[in-house]
């Protein structure tokens, strides 16, 4: 059982069970001999048949139990069982393509600077819904426009070198106990000791998550608030800039100006022009929010960028409050700590199985 | 410094608090052999019959302090595990006997009582002749109590070729 192998794929699932089998086979389809890797699959507390589905085509089946503790945690348990020299991360709705893993395998093998590569969103999503294609390409637009060289580490699909996973600690499971921010904490980390990080345009993967306006919102709430709360804006804009909350607020910061600048200059102008200010606020908005829609006219179409025009608008106006709040909730209560009981654990050593969240 | 050492006193409180309410977390919930050679049958597959005396999924899963395995061997029609892979993915250290070990098999593997001699207190599922290694992986994991669980599967059997065939006549 200790036999080394060149690669472990890790996926952690959290009622997956709907679109597991097509990832895991996905996976088996590799162009990888079958005895040079090995498919972990880390089973968060799923109600539905993720684990049945997952024996179905992995090698090792990690059963978590009590209460959810996020992917980071159950990515970090799939790690500790690695046999791999390469641990590559794939969420339990993406799917690779037979080529992902083995050119991840040899880009990793050819750049010795090279230490974690990770795979960009493919343009066309699982889920056929209007939101599911205004996620996915506004994912794309930051990691087309602002991807190369910096430390973006996907959560969706990417690779490390297993010494230097563990050389960096691992995923911050303390903080992160929701799918949000943690791989790129991870990537920013893994820059900080020096570590080659890439996120490559030519491997491409397909995300399978249908999102809804709800959920959508959710998403971008979550990860403007702990962007701003735990990670720090100007830090982590600098270190990835093209996650999706500075494609997001990028463009609004502009937007805001020229908004303030007609709500001052109200107080000077003998009559208001109430309609023409506002069309004057909404052109600002478009404008600054310009290479988007560009991005999205030549992918799908113009009818698809007018349509997403004002859902853009909806989302950014999310991203500002949440970030806001995460700046307020920063200065009046400090970083993000698990619960007492985790920290009691934690601070007493006790040795449980699943573990306690673990401190960096 | 007095504030650390506060904080710390009143976390260890908390740990004590919940680790009474938790049942002892520490201690090993590993049931009785008695409980464990109570025969059982599998009723989420009727056609499948179970040999052997460990009705492990039954057992209890309370907290524990180091993580339950299972190795669940597969082994569909024309497949074969050598029971030297099968003893080499356990665990070399006394943690030999914490390990369930559970073969899945479709019909009647050639080498099955080599298997059962090698590796002691093993769970046979069989299921009907036929029956794919993904079936087998299915059946096999609801009844695995591990919260890791190793699935190892079957090597192909190696079809005599024509050539084999001829030779064999003469």
């Amino acid at each position: 059982m200790s036999r080394t192998l060149a690669l472990s794929v890790v996926v952690p699932v959290r009622d997956s069970g709907s679109s597991l089998d097509g990832v895991l086979t996905a996976i088996r389809a590799s162009e990888i001999p079958a005895d040079a890797y090995e498919i972990i699959v880390v089973d968060d507390v799923s109600s539905d048949e993720s684990v049945t589905v997952a024996a179905r085509h992995a090698d090792t089946v990690v059963r978590l139990r009590g209460r959810a503790l996020g992917p980071a945690y159950a990515r970090n348990r799939g790690a500790e069982l690695a046999r791999g020299d390469v641990v590559a991360f794939v969420e339990g709705d993406v799917l690779v393509r037979p080529d992902t893993l083995p050119r991840m395998l040899a880009l990793l093998g050819e750049r010795p600077d090279i230490d974690a590569v990770s795979a960009s969103r493919d343009e066309r999503p699982g889920a056929p819904n209007f939101v599911s294609h205004y996620w996915n390409l506004l994912v794309c637009f930051g990691e087309a426009r602002h991807g190369g060289g910096r430390a973006h580490f996907a959560a969706g699909c990417g690779a490390v070198r297993r010494s230097a996973l563990f050389e960096a600690g691992l995923y911050d499971e303390w903080r992160f106990s929701t799918g949000c921010v943690e791989s790129l904490e991870l990537g920013q980390r893994l820059v900080g000791a020096g570590r080659g990080v890439v996120l490559s345009s030519d491997l491409k993967v397909t995300h399978l998550r249908h999102w809804t306006l709800r959920s959508m919102c959710n998403e971008v709430w979550h990860r403007s608030m702990l962007l701003a709360r735990s990670l720090g804006y100007q830090r982590m804009s600098s270190a990835a800039p093209s996650d999706v909350v500075f494609t997001l607020s990028r463009a609004l910061t502009p937007a805001l100006a020229i908004v303030a600048i007609l709500t001052l200059t109200a107080a000077f102008l003998p009559r208001p022009y109430v309609v023409g200010k506002i069309g004057i606020a909404i052109a600002a908005i478009f404008l600054t929010n310009l290479p988007v829609h560009r991005f999205y006219a030549r992918a799908r179409g113009f009818g698809f960028a007018l349509a997403s025009a004002p859902l853009h608008v909806c989302v950014q106006a999310v991203s500002a409050v949440a970030l806001c709040a995460g700046w307020i909730l920063r200065d009046a209560f400090g970083d993000l700590l698990p619960d007492a009981a985790t920290q009691a654990y934690s601070e007493v050593g006790l040795e449980t199985w699943p573990p306690v969240r673990r401190r960096r | 410094m007095a504030s650390t050492h506060g904080r710390r006193f009143f976390l260890r409180g908390i740990a004590m608090y919940r680790a009474v309410l938790d049942d002892t977390p520490g201690q090993s919930s590993r049931p009785t052999m008695e409980s464990t050679r109570q025969v059982a049958t599998d009723f989420t597959n009727p056609e499948a019959q179970r040999v052997g005396d460990a009705n492990a999924a039954d057992r209890p899963t309370g907290p524990r302090r180091t993580p339950r395995k299972s190795l669940i061997v597969v082994i569909p029609d024309n497949h074969v595990v050598s029971p030297e892979v099968v003893a080499e993915s356990l665990p070399k250290t006394d943690d030999h006997e914490l390990v369930d070990v559970i073969v899945a098999c479709a019909g009647q593997p050639a080498n099955l009582t080599a298997i059962t001699r090698r590796v002691r207190e093993v769970q046979v599922l069989l299921a009907p002749a036929g029956t794919s290694g993904e079936d087998l992986r299915e059946l096999a994991i609801r009844r695995a109590p591990g919260d890791i669980v190793t699935l190892l599967s079957g090597a192909v059997v190696p079809t005599p070729t024509r050539e084999f065939e001829m030779l064999r006549s003469v």
